[in-house]
């Protein structure tokens, strides 16, 4: 007896990809926050969709060109293009400029209480709270990576040969102090507690300072670039990519020199492209280079739940709304999923 | 569908000042109708160019910490090429435009060392534009004159209606001696076929074989010691694979950074395939490539172009590789 596969279509669909939104928007999706309950997602054809539970997703032409970097800013989002446009805007759809560089792309965006934070080129430009003109903070290289600490006192700018902190002094006065290693640092982020710095390099590597003393380290044995990482329920664990499996490296307690990393793996051997925390636990999701992503708990590797099954395109954004009830997954074919978490 | 049948191929167009690269990126521009390229500049504001999607670029090169010196790579290209490959519309090929004074090699070096940009790009072919008129004596005062000259899979010897026949002549052979697998065309205002210079896929193993390179012996007169020249080699007799691999792998890692570029077949004894492989510096990409034909006769060819090869004991090296 044989039995035709088509009758049962749902048959190989996660209950997740059954019960939520599946679409198929044909474009890359490049980024994605949580604004509160709502998500909003960038696109490589310049629009953001914002979605909300409960109702259709609003689709709003943004930017000409790709939209390289989102970041959030209270109840709106920055982004910047390859159209070379930094704006604003918010849930209800207002679009506002903040400025632009003509053919000059925006890379990376960052925000913190009303500062606001971006990178063209070798260039940093910095917006106080309320302010018009923006302090532009120079680098000899082009800038890899933004990021605040948890307190939005220090700012991080990697860059080739290592990074720049920059902060105020209480004249009001910018200081910078530099964190050399040879190389060119790409995504960058404090750790929560204030004391790591972790950048992840061109090479398959991570380099990591501790600040208190400027002690720095390679966390290594990566397959590919680690183009995504996290810190984990404050600061207990570093989740990575790079890898087959999410590496998950301890930063509780003296931190993780001369400890060995967590490996969480997955079924089909395809690279985790993509690492976001689920909130407050020790636990995360992985998406992986062939669209699937799961959902496991760190310490414990046989609780580990498939979210959304394969799509044959890498993962390039997931994001978890502020109450922890619904998650949005994209990909770079435009593949998406938005779903709630909990049984009814 | 395939990785590589979506990968876009990448033509680089590089050039002493003034040769005219820009006159050949407008030609390309304005006569590919319906085409949607990148074109990514770097000496913007000079001449204007004729596309929607024109990126500036600084030329960033920097040094891979993989142990190996003369690896480096075009970091502005790799943070643009991923950028543009997340474009809702598709590329049918993107366009690099380096200064007049840069070295190809990190360019292309790039396509082997950033894993993203070779499953989404590919490299499609170096094209130097040289001028007729000038190129002898940049050749003679700047050594990335030489150097793109090397780096050519096509050359496009411009300006030739201001040089006279005999001087053609002698431009001509002075690029053969430090290129002699390059296409050099012959061309008055950047005037080729662009079939001829885009879509060529002369990074690709399988193009190695189709094109017969001028396998001849290089004199070695009158050279200064740091002159780019070319030097190849053939064998009738199979190789010794595991003696080849020693010696090759250790003359790259000691001497890659004067061996521009290497291309070759390989006969090796007890093998059915033919190898076929080409490098930059240090880099390699190698693979069997099928049998060989049944109406051809085996043999080994390699080619080397770089600086001072006559003390790497190239000869006596290859020589000792012979499985007999």
């Amino acid at each position: 007896m044989t039995t035709d596969l088509n009758q049962f279509p749902e048959l190989d669909k996660t209950k997740f990809e059954q019960r939520g939104i599946q679409l198929e928007i044909g474009v890359p999706v490049t980024c994605a926050v949580s604004i509160g309950n709502n998500i909003a997602a960038g696109f490589g054809d310049g629009t953001v969709r914002i979605f909300s539970s409960g109702e259709k997703h609003k689709t709003l032409k943004a930017h000409k060109g790709v939209i390289l970097c989102m970041s959030k800013d209270g109840d709106s989002i920055l982004t910047g293009g390859d159209d070379g446009y930094f704006l604003k805007i918010s849930l209800n759809g207002e679009i506002n400029e903040i400025t632009n560089f003509g053919s000059r792309w925006v890379d990376h965006v960052a925000a913190y209480n009303g500062k606001l934070v971006c990178s063209s080129g070798k260039v940093v430009y910095y917006w106080d709270k309320n302010k018009k003109e923006p302090k532009s903070l120079n680098h000899d290289s082009t800038i890899g990576g933004l990021a605040f600490d948890a307190k939005g006192r220090r700012l991080a700018v990697s860059r080739y040969g290592g990074v720049t902190i920059w902060k105020k002094d209480y004249s009001n006065k910018w200081k910078s102090t530099k964190l050399d290693w040879k190389g060119s640092h790409n995504k960058v982020s404090f750790s929560p507690d204030g004391k790591y710095l972790v950048t992840s390099m061109q090479e398959n590597v991570l380099r990591c300072w501790r600040l208190k003393d400027k002690l720095d380290f390679a966390m290594s044995g990566y397959g590919s670039k680690v183009k995504s990482f996290a810190f984990i329920s404050d600061t207990s664990y570093l989740a990575t990519s790079g890898a087959i499996d999410a590496i998950c490296w301890p930063f509780d307690g003296e931190g993780p020199m001369g400890r060995k990393p967590i490996c969480l793996p997955y079924i089909g051997n395809k690279q985790v492209t993509f690492i976001e925390p689920f909130p407050d636990e020790k636990a995360i999701f992985a998406g992986l280079s062939d669209g699937s992503v799961f959902l496991s708990q760190i310490e414990n590797e046989n609780n580990t739940i498939i979210i959304r099954s394969f799509t044959g395109s890498e993962v390039s954004a997931i994001a978890m709304t502020h109450d922890k009830s619904s998650i949005f997954i994209g990909d770079m074919n435009g593949n998406i999923l938005w779903t709630s978490i909990w049984d009814k | 569908m395939e990785e590589t049948d979506r990968q876009v191929p990448v033509t680089v167009l590089t050039g002493f000042l003034g040769a005219g690269k820009t006159t050949l990126l407008n030609r390309i521009l304005t006569e590919q109708h319906g085409k949607k390229y990148a074109v990514i500049v770097n000496e913007f504001g000079e001449q204007g160019i004729d596309n929607d999607l024109v990126v500036d670029a600084d030329e960033e090169v920097f040094e891979m910490n993989n142990g190996c010196i003369c690896c480096t790579v075009r970091g502005d290209l790799i943070r643009i090429l991923s950028g543009l490959m997340k474009r809702a519309d598709k590329l049918d090929a993107i366009i690099v435009e380096t200064t007049g004074l840069a070295d190809p090699a990190p360019v292309a070096q790039t396509f082997f060392v950033d894993q993203d940009v070779a499953n989404k790009t590919k490299l499609d072919a170096i094209v130097t534009v040289a001028d007729a008129v000038h190129l002898s004596s940049q050749i003679e005062d700047h050594h990335e004159a030489e150097e793109q000259i090397a780096f050519g899979d096509v050359i496009l010897l411009n300006k030739i209606d201001l040089v006279k026949d005999e001087n053609i002549e002698v431009v001509t052979k002075r690029i053969r001696k430090i290129n002699p697998f390059a296409k050099i065309i012959k061309t008055t205002k950047c005037g080729a076929p662009l079939k001829e210079i885009l879509n060529l896929d002369a990074f690709s193993l399988k193009r190695i074989l189709e094109v017969e390179p001028d396998f001849l012996e290089s004199d070695h007169d009158h050279e200064h010691d740091d002159d780019v020249t070319s030097l190849s080699f053939v064998s009738n007799t199979p190789l010794d694979m595991e003696k080849f691999q020693n010696w090759f792998g250790k003359l790259l890692q000691t001497k890659g950074q004067d061996i521009m570029r290497t291309k070759g077949i390989l006969d090796f004894k007890d093998e059915n395939d033919r190898y076929v492989f080409q490098g930059v510096h240090m880099l390699m990409d190698a693979s069997p490539m099928g049998k060989w034909p049944e109406n051809k006769e085996r043999s080994s060819r390699l080619v080397f172009i770089g600086r001072n090869l006559d003390t790497m004991n190239l000869k006596e090296g290859f020589e000792a590789c012979k499985s007999e």
